[in-house]
């Protein structure tokens, strides 16, 4: 079967190790550019968020390149995200494509679909090889997201500006190659060495900023114009607080209680006195992780929200009164299909003037 | 002693829970005041107080808050977060009490118990115990009004959405009971459904009168409230996967079941920015392809109350349903 897979930042890196090692026909997905956003706008319903739309223009480039299977994640709300293969899906099939859509997810009930899409993926291979093949794509995913967050030390501090992208890319070249852990070890240690190499350790005590907010506008560089490497440029230390081992890491890990989660807890418990329940998606985490990037001495938080999208409106309206509470500088960045990227650089560097002159000392009221 | 005053908003989930809460605080002793329908002040003073990107539904919650802060001594905003199996409230409504607590900043104290069914101190029971704790120290008294306002909330709950006395604006009641319905409904040769919330619906003032007008063009409207629960609950069971928001379930049912049931034409009612409403809307949307019959179109209300357009757009529509009877009846052979 011909499979494609949506894009979502370097999440690429464990196509092969799950699909074409398993028989399948890898269709590679071109990377998300305007023409994506052209196509998903063109078609999805109008206020849906920015992320389904893009999905839906990867699966709508994917369609015409052949692709006949589908692979997409769901889930059981309250956050819209779990109703996107379903919308997908309806879109596509009146639009008059065949294909079929392959949705992982904890089942409810229909146990069945599960089975099925998992016999789909594992295409007459042994389970032991399939679930190896799965561990290994997971070990891939958590090597490029250590290797993302160092990046994002290492790139206010590079001697040449542009190099540390430039290692990090080849090494998502490699990782994507990479058939075994010990060859992944070897990558990491590469990496770390040249990473080491290019950076300017006399800069000292940068200013730092956590982003937060929702996780596939903060984790897909297309969707939020290269906000990460903006920053970097800028003199600027990243924090990531949205990591994909913190989404799917308590069911790789058979945790599936989220409960059970210590830093999940340590979140939700700074977000009680604002939120004090859960709203789906990211919503209680972003006040969270706002909470405790105040306590840990950041300079500020920028929150990143798709347009329409309804945790983190929920969270936007909170973090006003958080910010005016801890004295904690936030700026709430919401994308939608508009592309124009200056009204966004005049923002962004807005705030981080912002946060100079307070770490000058001059009090400005925002 | 005086007596307490707890005031409810007349917005979003209280179309639905007004009945209960009603009757279980007027059994305490409390005072309820429920605010006042939607007008210009109450929408103005909502959209100020909130962040524009938020979903109109909730501004005119904000704005009906407001206009209770100064009239009663506590507010009642419940934190709805899951009434049945597999469904949940939208993320806005289960942010809503720290939503308003923190944008307004003068405010009386807010109750807000929390309605989860999943967990033992959120069922309905153990949620208007906690409400009732705050008001009475008598738990018995408590547990009775519990029970009671309970049984006579499970028991008109049918009712309720059928002839909807309590909350309804009086035009859509009197459409419903009029004493010759027979007759109107052979006048009006055009049956149409409104699917959508409650609280678009059957707020005139945000969907700009949409009900009575359609009346006036001699259509007979019919509402997913008219749609029997069991109905609903059987349409669902057609889509691909089950819709996990339990206000927009009313709502996409009701529309499956009029798709097939003999109207002429469907208006989905959708807000400005409403995240429920643009996923189920192209569900409903994917069903009326299947039955080119039925005609059907969306409306989309926002802040601005300019009715020229949605005349216009009433007026279209109609005629393209009339049109097409006529030729249909044109074509009938006429031996």
């Amino acid at each position: 079967m011909k499979i494609a897979l949506p894009r979502l930042g370097n999440i690429e890196v464990m196509n092969e190790t799950i699909i074409t090692d398993m028989g399948h026909e890898l269709i590679e997905i071109p990377p998300n550019t305007k023409r994506t956003l052209d196509l998903g706008v063109r078609y999805a319903p109008e206020y849906c968020c920015l992320p389904l739309k893009i999905v839906l223009g990867n699966f709508l480039e994917a369609l015409e390149l052949g692709a006949e299977g589908l692979i997409m994640a769901g889930g059981w709300g309250p956050c819209r995200f779990g109703y996107y293969a379903q919308v997908q899906r309806d879109i596509l099939l009146d639009l008059g494509y065949d294909f079929k859509m392959i949705i992982i997810e904890i089942p409810r009930g229909n146990w069945n679909m599960l089975w099925e899409n998992l016999n789909i993926l594992r295409n007459g291979r042994s389970w032991s090889y399939f679930i190896n093949q799965f561990r290994l794509g997971w070990q891939k995913i958590l090597l490029m997201e250590k290797l993302e967050n160092m990046v994002l030390s290492v790139r206010p501090r590079e001697k040449v500006r542009g190099v540390s992208s430039r290692i990090l890319k080849e090494s998502m070249l490699k990782i994507k190659k990479a058939k075994n852990r010990e060859m992944l070890k070897q990558i990491e240690t590469e990496t770390i060495h040249k990473f080491d190499e290019n950076t300017d350790f006399q800069k000292q005590n940068l200013i730092r900023i956590a982003l937060v907010g929702e996780f596939y506008v903060s984790l897909e560089p297309f969707t939020n114009h290269h906000l990460e490497e903006k920053l970097g440029y800028m003199g600027i230390e990243v924090v990531r607080k949205n990591t994909i081992e913190a989404w799917i890491g308590p069911i790789m890990r058979l945790k599936i209680f989220k409960d059970s989660f210590k830093e999940e807890q340590e979140i939700e418990e700074a977000a009680y006195p604002y939120l004090a329940h859960s709203v789906g998606g990211e919503g209680q985490t972003t006040v969270g992780n706002v909470v405790l990037a105040h306590k840990e001495g950041l300079d500020g938080a920028i929150q990143v929200i798709p347009f329409t999208c309804m945790p983190e409106i929920v969270a936007e309206t909170i973090l006003k009164k958080v910010s005016e509470d801890l004295d904690f500088p936030t700026l709430t960045l919401i994308y939608d299909e508009q592309t124009g990227e200056e009204g966004l650089n005049t923002r962004v560097e807005a705030f981080v003037d912002l946060l100079k002159k307070r770490r000058k000392g001059v009090r400005m009221s925002v | 002693m005086k007596k307490k005053k707890v005031g409810i908003p007349y917005a979003l989930y209280f179309y639905e829970y007004y009945p209960l809460w009603k009757e279980f605080l007027t059994r305490l002793g409390v005072e309820v005041v429920l605010s006042r329908p939607t007008n210009k002040s109450i929408l103005d003073s909502g959209i100020r107080s909130s962040l524009s990107e938020i979903c109109l539904p909730v501004k005119v919650f904000y704005g009906h808050v407001l206009s209770l802060v100064d009239q009663v001594d506590y507010i009642l905003i419940p934190r709805m977060v899951c009434i049945e199996k597999g469904a949940f409230f939208c993320p806005k409504i289960i942010g809503l009490p720290d939503m308003v607590k923190s944008s307004l900043s003068s405010i009386c104290p807010i109750i807000s118990p929390v309605v989860d069914v999943r967990k033992s101190y959120g069922t309905w029971k153990n949620s208007l115990f906690q409400v009732g704790q705050l008001l009475t120290e008598n738990t018995l008294a408590i547990s009775r009004a519990i029970s009671l306002s309970w049984e006579n909330f499970q028991k008109n709950y049918v009712a309720h959405l059928l002839d909807p006395k309590v909350l309804r604006p009086a035009s859509l009641i009197e459409g419903q009971d009029s004493i010759n319905s027979k007759r109107q409904w052979e006048e009006k040769p055009i049956n149409i459904a409104v699917v959508g919330h409650d609280y678009l619906i059957d707020d005139s003032y945000i969907n700009l009168n949409l009900i009575e007008k359609l009346k006036r063009m001699k259509v007979n409207v019919l509402t997913p409230g008219m749609v029997h629960p069991a109905m609903v609950k059987k349409q669902l069971k057609k889509l691909y996967k089950p819709i996990f928001w339990s206000l927009s379930r009313k709502a996409v049912g009701a529309a499956l079941y009029y798709f097939e049931n003999g109207v002429e034409g469907i208006i989905h009612l959708t807000s400005f920015e409403c995240g429920e409403d643009s996923m189920v809307g192209e569900s409903i949307h994917h069903q009326s392809q299947k039955c080119p019959e039925v005609s059907y179109t969306e409306f989309v209300f926002d802040e601005h109350t300019g009715e020229a357009g949605i005349n216009t757009r009433i007026e279209a529509f109609l005629d393209m349903i009339r049109r097409k009877k006529r030729i249909e009846n044109s074509l009938a052979p006429s031996w």
